[in-house]
């Protein structure tokens, strides 16, 4: 293992044609995330902090560059390989939770299970344990409408930490939240670091969000512009 | 939770919509149904057989048939003239000659409810060539050997009479009683007749039953009364029917007798009754041509873009969940598959339901279709179409959501949140 790396880009490129116009997001970015560390990514919309999340996810491949996420390189891996990959390597947290109506909390957070090798009682188990994690214990049965914003979120998290992956990610995960509730949210984020020991890679364009996190980077124009701010505990 | 109720799930999700989507499944699974029933049906009746087959002769250039009675004997045994011709077999024939009349004297009055059209035959051949009671002991052999003793008793009976259950409601008598009928088409040659028993429930509950001999005596004293022979005394004979074991045979048994001499005059032709059928349904030809190649392919389709319109609706509407779905790390093939399951599931069993209901109603409930053709018995929808159904659903069902099903599939995750962004 490479000590104490979960994310590395290198030198990576990431450009969209639209309409025969070629829109050049992301240019030479290189970045590094240890181990165990909850790094914030900040920056003007448009920027391509989403690009570069959904990248680290391995939901997209770079037009050039190498990307290396726990251990394995994806910049090069076929859809389906990514897919397979990401249950268990990746927690996905959205900003708009993307809770399946039709099921309750417990199936939300079981659904990434149904990929895995396990059986009922094996999938029951272990969403259990994620929405307790998540302080969601009694809310297993409700239907993401019978949620509150915040509730909906932890909902998203256990789903997140369910397959028990080393890297989460979340695209402005406090975004649709009242001050209260995103705190709250925030505080699960550090619990999920410290006890857990994962990594999280999230973005946002809170200040105060990203005070909670341990490194926070800024994003313009698919540059860093400015690295390590203020180290915390 | 497993893969399949996360379908149902989707299913039960748009109730409304999935409801109608099945019901008009349903209805054009119905129409297909019955469609292939009727084709299967007159496939069958016109189809040859190979083996036990029934031979018709008539006369040939005249309908209704009128031979005369001297035919009835050789014909009945194929006309077999030189040696090594094939011999009928006597159980293995049978005459038909037709006797109409009325309970009524004055034919000003008669009312045709109270008409009665008697088939006059010899009565042991009612039980081993008519269709559907040559049959009845391997059917149901209890009701044969009571049928048994219905024939026994007309045997002793010169005449007798045995009617179906219908007919005999209608002439409004029952087994036992005696009456005159006043006959139509042998006019002056009225007889009594005595009811002597009933026709097993099925196709002949509208017929009678008459002994020839009773007739042809009729015809005996016509002449004796008139000095002078009854019109129809050589025209009496309608339809001789021959049963052959196979297909050569009766190739060789109509050429006996379309080439013997005594068959002359009149002349006659020999039909097996699929082909006389045949030939009666080659007039609607282009009809059923068009059920077969036009209207159930029109309907398939039609089914197809039914099933299509609703599931490339959800699919539009579910975009962002698909694209969920694979952020959470289902393959491509997953989204298809769920896409398509949720289609298919709702064709096959909305084909089966329909197939089944169809099945049940028309085979147990209004026991068969009856057809207003000569010959021709109800008509059932075969145990067939419920499998015509699932695989009817089925197919509409896959043709239509292949295309929104490949759309989920290839739903690009960064493009989807790429807008909502
Ligand atoms: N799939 C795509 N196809 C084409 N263009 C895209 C796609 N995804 C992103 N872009 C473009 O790339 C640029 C960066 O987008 P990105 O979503 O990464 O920005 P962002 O920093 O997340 O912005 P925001 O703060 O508004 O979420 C934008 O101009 C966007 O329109
Ligand atoms: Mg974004």
């Amino acid at each position: 293992m490479s000590k104490a790396l979960s994310v590395e880009v290198r030198d990576v490129h990431k450009f969209f044609t639209r309409g025969g116009e070629r829109l050049d997001v992301l240019n030479g970015l290189s970045l590094d995330v240890p181990q165990q560390e909850f790094l914030a990514l900040m920056g003007p919309s448009g920027s391509g902090k989403t690009t570069l999340l959904n990248l680290i996810a391995g939901l997209d491949t770079p037009s050039s560059g190498e990307i290396q996420v726990a251990g394995a390189v994806i910049s090069q891996m076929s859809e389906a390989a990514l897919a397979t990959w990401r249950t268990r390597n990746i927690g996905f947290v959205f900003q708009f939770y993307h809770l399946l109506p039709v099921l309750s909390a417990l199936e939300n957070v079981e659904l990434p299970l149904l990929l895995l090798p396990l059986s009922a009682k094996q999938r029951r188990e272990q969403a259990l344990n994620a929405l307790d994690i998540v302080g969601l214990a009694d809310r297993v049965h409700h239907r993401p409408g019978q949620l509150s914003g915040g509730q909906q979120q932890r909902v998203g998290i256990a789903r997140a930490i369910v397959t028990d992956p080393a890297i989460i990610v979340a695209d402005e995960p406090t975004g649709d939240l009242d001050a209260k509730s995103a705190e709250a949210i925030l505080e699960l984020l550090v619990q999920l670091k410290s006890s857990l020991g994962k990594s999280i890679v999230m973005v946002t364009h809170d200040p105060r969000a990203a005070q909670r996190a341990d490194r926070t980077l800024h994003l313009d124009k698919g540059r860093l512009v400015e690295s390590g701010m203020l180290e915390h505990a | 939770m497993k893969y399949l109720s996360l379908i149902f799930r989707n299913i039960s999700r748009n109730r409304v919509r999935s409801i109608l989507t099945a019901l008009g499944t349903m209805v054009l699974v119905l129409v297909v149904t019955l469609v292939w029933s009727v084709l299967d049906f007159l496939q069958k009746a016109t189809s040859e057989k190979n083996a036990n087959i029934k031979a018709i002769v008539t006369e040939k250039w005249q309908f209704p048939s009128q031979m005369p009675f001297s035919y009835a004997g050789p014909l009945s045994e194929g006309g077999p003239r030189e040696k090594g011709d094939y011999r009928v077999k006597p159980d293995d024939s049978m005459t038909w000659q037709f006797y109409g009349g009325s309970l009524v004297q004055d034919p000003k009055q008669r009312n045709p409810l109270e008409n009665l059209f008697a088939f006059a035959m010899e009565p042991r051949k009612i039980m081993t060539m008519m269709d559907d009671l040559d049959d009845l002991p391997k059917r149901d052999p209890k009701a044969a050997e009571e049928f048994k003793k219905v024939i026994e008793k007309m045997e002793q009976t010169k005449n007798g009479l045995i009617v179906g259950k219908d007919r005999l409601k209608l002439l409004n008598k029952t087994v036992g009683d005696k009456f005159k009928i006043y006959s139509i088409n042998y006019k002056g040659i009225d007889l009594d007749f005595e009811v002597v028993g009933v026709v097993p429930p099925g196709r002949y509950d509208g017929s009678v039953f008459m002994r020839r001999d009773y007739l042809l005596d009729g015809l005996d004293q016509y002449e004796r009364n008139n000095k002078k022979k009854h019109p129809l005394a050589e025209k009496t004979l309608g339809l001789v029917w021959l049963r052959v074991p196979d297909q050569p045979t009766f190739q060789k048994v109509a050429k006996q007798i379309t080439t013997n001499p005594a068959f002359s005059s009149p002349a006659v032709k020999v039909e097996t009754s699929s082909s006389g059928i045949g030939a009666f349904l080659d007039a609607y030809r282009d009809l059923f041509w068009g059920m077969r190649y036009l209207l159930a392919p029109a309907i398939w389709v039609t089914l197809s873009l039914v099933i299509s319109n609703a599931i490339s609706i959800s699919v539009r509407e579910r975009r962002l969940e698909f694209a969920v779905l694979k952020v959470l790390g289902f393959r491509p093939g997953h989204i298809l598959w769920m896409v398509l399951g949720e289609a298919l599931l709702l064709g096959l069993s909305a084909g089966l339901l329909s197939a089944g209901a169809t099945w049940y109603f028309v085979n147990k409930v209004m026991i068969g279709i009856k057809f207003p053709i000569a010959f021709f018995p109800a008509f059932f929808i075969p145990i067939d179409a419920l499998w015509w159904g699932v695989m009817v659903g089925g197919v509409a069902a896959l043709a239509g959501s292949l295309l929104p099903a490949w759309s989920a599939r290839t739903v690009k995750v960064s493009d989807v949140f790429a807008k909502i962004a």
